[in-house]
């Protein structure tokens, strides 16, 4: 009895092996084949522009702060006209464990984690991002959002005129 | 002694306190942002809200402006207290801007601390924000008025402590303004403090705008450098490069503030043309190679010309350790030259400074705060120590008669003075005799010490001095029996000088043989000299100073020695473009470009070692071993009497 339910455990076993060899693999050959990723999807990190075409980030050193493994290192900067942005910004990729607290902590909405796969290098060095080849073109993720916009600072608009802001006041005038 | 129950615990404390002092003296910190310790009561911000269950006055209250009395039963943890100062930040976020990641306070921020630990976290309020036009005011500091929420500490500093009137407070309802009349640079020589006391971004430091965050900053307590008043402060330093300098407490010495120039004068520790590079015959070589060649040259120089050719050179502006060691290695050597002043007269009024003031006669920073007499003798003290100035403004609005010796001095100098004065032409027209706590202030020049004799005992004495840590160099030269460098000159002996951290004139370079400097400053000694070896700057290295009063403070190593990464040449990129990437280089290195330095101190020992084969003995051994243990955060230590007795 218990011959025959072996030889049928095995024939079913080997059944479904050999239903599976003429199946479609499911494994890619990555990285020569990539998968699409979901929207969502936190893989490698970048830095956007905000709708105006600017770069968002403000170099505020939050993303820095918060990397876990500090592997984020910038130096801020400001232009002529009083826009605080970042001279250099810098992710050693060889270090970065993907966590997204850089992209959690950016108040700016700059740092997002991509919908890219994280790359991979054979010499360290080259896993040392630069500004120039973390910034991209688009907006990423939040497709209206200019910090500056909100900030009271007045660098895109003069100074009183954002959306949430009055005019500045006369503070010579006695009236009420 | 009023006794109160705060949070269940039982506190008692002198009479006037307020119940927020009463708090904090038993670790309570009570949320607050118009209250500060060294100014007087606003009660503007209403953040400080505590509840008062029982005693002589009952409800919410503001803890900072209530004395606590007997019998007080205080909450700070009343959810009615909570709910009050949860709205009064919610009030006074509702205008705040939406700045903080381009806001240098933030990280530093007291509004940021308090929003978060007050539990405002949602904005509700829908309308619009109201908004300022910001002032030009000067160089150090940049105004940002949008961000200020009516503490109105920076008037009560500005006006009340520091007595300047070109900044106040104007406009009325929700426009109340904080700055000047008009655009322009702000006049008063502690207008920078306005950024330490500021407790929100209004008042930043523009000389390190858009630069760095609070949490990236290296620093360590430290002393400065540009007078010989000694006040604290801590020099804070990314990528190399010193950003900001902030006032230190130090409640002996400059209390909460520091002037401007300590605060904004940070050309000498970031200038690009300072030293960095060892230097033999002006080629570049290594620090240890430069020492080798610096040790032989001196064996033979002392070889063929004799030690007493030899002059080994100390400044006022060189630590205390350095000066010991430098004193060790001069003992080496027989009849060696050992200077730690270039000018006779500079040197001899150093000392007799020293000696002259009787042990604990000299009068501190928080002495003079509390005088009730003083008489200043000719001197510009708001040139010299402006700070000597700043505390004795405070004895004057608390009452005390402030005189100026001048036979003639120009109403200029009146005019910068942030007190009233009573101008006297001599000193025996100040009526001293009736001072209960008087004090005589004389400047780095006075000369006079016949003169002060005649003041009556139980006076003290504010003698200043030309260095940061002259008073130390006066100490070093008397025990080792130093002369000043001219005078060693004079003698027409003197073939070769050592020049450590010594501003050296040129004149007193001409016609030797042999000629070697260490420095970090930019002073033009490292061309001629044969020999030259970099040191590290005060912030970058630690050691003592001796301020005016014989206070021995210790300063901390704040950062490490290099070139700024911001400017760093292209060189230093392995490239030979001219104009290098924005990005720092991507090399490793052990080193920092630019750091192969050491502390003064620490070259002299390595050169008595390398001299003689014998490590060099501890500096703080002896007659100075009362100094080993002094904190760098405590109060410094006033020298013992045995240290400045002979
Ligand atoms: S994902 Fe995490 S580890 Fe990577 S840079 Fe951001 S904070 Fe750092
Ligand atoms: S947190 Fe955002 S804005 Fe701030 S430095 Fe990082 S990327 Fe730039
Ligand atoms: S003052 Fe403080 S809360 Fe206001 S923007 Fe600056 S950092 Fe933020
Ligand atoms: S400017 Fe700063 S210190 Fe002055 S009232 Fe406003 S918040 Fe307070
Ligand atoms: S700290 Fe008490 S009202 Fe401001």
């Amino acid at each position: 009895m218990s011959l025959l339910s072996d030889i049928q455990a095995i024939l079913t076993g080997l059944a479904i092996t050999f239903s599976h060899i003429f199946r479609k693999p499911v494994t890619v050959s990555y990285p020569e084949e990539k998968r699409p990723m979901p929207e969502r999807f936190r893989g490698s990190i970048v830095l956007t522009r905000d709708p105006d075409g600017e770069e968002r980030c403000v170099a505020c050193y939050l993303c820095s702060g918060a990397c876990p493994v500090d592997c984020i290192s910038m130096a801020a900067a400001e232009t002529p006209n009083g826009r605080r942005y970042a001279a250099w910004f810098r992710i050693n990729f060889a270090r970065c464990i993907l966590c997204g607290l850089c992209a959690e902590a950016c108040p700016t909405l700059a740092i997002q984690m991509s919908s890219e796969m994280f790359p991979c290098k054979r010499d360290v060095m080259n896993m040392l991002y630069e500004k120039e080849d973390l910034l991209i073109d688009g907006t990423g993720k939040d497709p209206n959002y200019n910090f500056y916009r909100h900030a009271g600072i007045g660098v895109v608009t003069p100074r009183g005129a954002n959306p949430d802001e009055h005019p500045p006041v006369d503070v010579r005038t006695i009236l009420p | 002694m009023p006794k109160l129950i705060i949070d269940d615990i039982e506190v008692e404390v002198p009479a006037g306190t307020s119940v927020l002092e009463a708090a904090r003296s038993v670790g309570i910190t009570i949320p607050h942002f118009c209250y500060h310790p060294a100014l007087a009561i606003a009660a503007a911000c209403r953040l400080c809200a505590v509840k008062m269950l029982d005693g002589p006055v009952k409800g919410i209250q503001m803890s900072c402006a209530l004395p606590a009395q007997d019998g007080m039963v205080v909450s700070t943890t009343d959810p009615d207290a909570l709910k009050m100062r949860k709205l009064v930040i919610e009030w006074l976020m509702i205008n705040h801007p939406h700045d903080c990641p381009v806001c240098d306070e933030g990280g530093e921020c007291l509004l940021q601390d308090f929003t978060i630990a007050g539990g405002h976290g949602i904005r509700r309020y829908q309308g619009k924000k109201r908004t300022h036009v910001n002032q030009y005011l000067g160089e150090g500091i940049y105004h940002e008025m949008n961000r200020c929420i009516q503490c109105y500490r920076c008037v009560r500093f500005y006006q009340e402590y520091a007595g300047g009137t070109d900044f106040g407070v104007t406009g009325c309802a929700g426009r109340v303004y904080f700055g000047r009349f008009d655009d322009g640079p702000l006049e008063s020589p502690f207008s920078g403090n306005l950024v330490d006391i500021c407790p929100t971004g209004v008042f930043t430091d523009k000389t390190g705008r858009f630069r760095a965050r609070y949490w990236d900053y290296q620093y360590a307590p430290s002393i400065c450098p540009h007078c010989s008043a000694g006040c604290n402060l801590s020099p804070q330093a990314y990528h190399r490069e010193v950003i900001k300098i902030v006032a230190r407490r130090n409640d002996e010495v400059n209390g909460w503030f520091i002037c401007d120039r300590a605060r904004f004068d940070k050309s000498d520790l970031n200038d690009p043309l300072r030293p960095r590079q060892a230097l033999v015959d002006g080629s570049p070589v290594e620090w240890e190679a430069a020492l080798n060649a610096l040790a032989t040259r001196l064996r033979e120089f002392v070889q063929s010309h004799g030690a007493d050719s030899l002059a080994l050179v100390g400044s006022t502006r060189l630590s205390l350790e350095a000066g010991i060691l430098l004193a060790e290695l001069a003992a080496r050597y027989k009849g060696v030259r050992l200077c730690y002043f270039i000018d006779p007269a500079e040197a001899q009024l150093s000392l007799s400074k020293v000696e002259w003031v009787p042990a604990g006669m000299a009068a501190s920073q928080a002495e003079l705060r509390e005088a009730d007499f003083i008489a200043i003798l000719p001197c510009d003290l708001m040139e010299e120590s402006p700070m000597i100035a700043l505390a004795i403004r405070q004895a004057f609005v608390k009452g005390a008669k402030v005189y100026l010796v001048a036979p003639h001095l120009t109403a200029l100098n009146l005019e910068r003075l942030p007190f009233q004065v009573q101008v006297v032409p001599e000193l025996a027209d100040v009526p001293l005799g009736e001072a209960k706590r008087g004090i005589v202030v004389a400047g780095a020049g006075f000369a006079d010490l016949k003169g002060l004799e005649a003041v009556p005992t139980g006076v003290k004495f504010v003698l200043l001095q030309p260095g940061p840590n002259s008073f130390g160099a006066a100490l070093l030269a008397r025990e080792y029996r130093a002369v000043p460098l001219r005078e060693a000159i004079a003698s027409g002996k003197v073939k070769g000088i050592l020049a450590l951290e010594t501003d050296l004139p040129e004149e007193l370079r001409q016609g030797l043989t042999f000629f070697a400097a260490a420095d970090w400053r930019n002073n033009g000694a490292a061309e001629p000299a044969s020999v030259f070896l970099p040191t590290s700057a005060w912030a970058e290295t630690g050691g003592t100073w001796i301020n005016y009063e014989g206070r021995a403070q210790r300063y901390r190593q704040a950062y490490k020695t290099g070139l700024p990464l911001r400017g760093l040449p292209a060189r230093y990129y392995g490239s030979q473009e001219a104009e290098p990437p924005a990005h720092p280089p991507r090399v490793h290195r052990a080193v920092a470009p630019g750091g192969d330095t050491r502390s003064a101190w620490m070259l002299v020992a390595e050169l008595i070692f390398k001299l003689t084969g014998e490590p060099a003995a501890e500096p703080y051994a002896g007659k100075w071993a009362p100094l080993k243990h002094i904190d760098p955060e405590g109060p410094g230590m006033r020298l013992p009497a045995e240290l400045l007795a002979g």
